[in-house]
């Protein structure tokens, strides 16, 4: 609870106009979703400024039914996929969502155009929120 | 002996032994091989099956003769593991179109999760990786006779609500136009990789 209060006060003073909010996220992209199909795929950098270890439980977006994070593996020359279920960001580290590792599924997209809404939650309790824009295709 | 006639004998010794060894280096070079692929030392024929093509045709394992194919086994709801690979396959076919090479492979998705990967879906997706590529879909009894003669593995898992994930080999398979199992990418998959090999495999067919 202790540490969940501290998330809250820093996102508090955060919004008071202090520098740091306590996730950052860098290297953000998120993929569209392939045609005929309804799904992407989010890749990030996420980085704790605080002393605590943040552990982000729930991913939501206005823009899809669900969001997951999943894990990929090769081992032994096999892909294979997995729901994780808690992310944890180290105290003042970082935490990469990448291809062929931990990333977010974004499932079943609903009236999805050139932005999407991501707000991570801990303990139900947001942490980041986060806006992406597509980048223009090009002719 | 002047200072300047030493300085030219030892330039000149110099020269000969540069000359020397470039000579040396080019008759002794290794003949430009494959460095990622693994070449299979017999070409080992695809097994007979039956699927559909992304146009919904009953396709055979003829299906693979008289092209070079690079085949990879993914499905459509695969996030990263899948596009990424077949956007690296068509980023080398588009680097081996610059350079002229000749023959070009074919790009084949088979897919793993015929459940859900219909022949219209296929047609949308593998089209998206650009032209005159295939994928081949079907039931799953005909999948196992194709995947199992080339070694490769899929498996589905449990479903959670509508949502399940198929485990499956990454590599890319290289199939001959005599429809023979000829080389495998094990991967991590990389463009220049298969910019470097592809040519070397399929020029000496």
């Amino acid at each position: 609870m202790n540490r969940l209060l501290i998330i809250l006060l820093a996102l508090a003073v955060t919004a008071c106009g202090a520098p740091q909010p306590p996730l950052v996220a860098s290297a953000v992209e998120i993929t569209r979703p392939m045609p005929g199909r309804s799904m992407s795929a989010g890749f990030l950098v996420l980085e704790n400024t605080t002393s605590d270890p943040i552990t982000i439980t729930q991913v939501a977006s206005p823009q899809f039914a669900a969001v997951e994070i999943h894990e990929t593996t090769i081992e032994d020359g096999i892909s294979r996929m997995r729901k994780v279920d808690a992310l944890i960001v180290p105290a003042k580290g970082s935490m990469v969502l990448e291809r062929g590792g931990k990333h977010l599924m974004l499932m079943r997209a609903t009236n999805l155009e050139n932005t999407v809404t991501l707000q991570f939650m801990s303990e139900d309790a947001p942490v980041l929120n986060l806006n992406y824009s597509f980048p223009l295709e090009k002719d | 002996m002047t200072t300047g006639i030493r300085k030219t004998i030892y330039i000149v010794i110099l020269a000969a032994a540069l000359a020397l060894g470039v000579t040396v280096a080019l008759r002794t070079q290794v003949p430009d091989t494959p460095l990622f692929a693994f070449v299979l030392p017999e070409p080992n024929p695809v097994p007979a099956f039956s699927l559909l093509d992304q146009h919904g045709s009953p396709v055979d394992q003829s299906v693979f003769e008289g092209h070079w194919d690079l085949v990879f086994f993914g499905f459509t709801h695969c996030p990263d593991i899948c596009p990424t690979t077949l956007q690296v396959l068509a980023a080398a076919r588009t680097q081996l179109v610059d350079i002229k090479a000749t023959p070009l492979p074919r790009i084949v998705l088979v897919s793993v999760d015929p459940e859900r990967d219909t022949p219209e879906i296929l047609a949308q997706y593998v089209n998206y990786f650009g032209e005159g590529n295939l994928g081949l879909t079907g039931s799953i009894e005909e999948l196992r006779k194709l995947t199992a003669g080339l070694g490769i593995y899929f498996e589905k898992q449990a479903t959670t609500g509508d949502s399940y994930a198929v485990d499956h080999s990454a590599a890319v398979l290289l199939i001959d136009p005599d429809g023979g199992l000829h080389a495998l990418f094990s991967g991590p998959h990389v463009v220049e990789n298969y910019v470097h090999d592809l040519p070397l495999i399929m020029s000496k067919q």
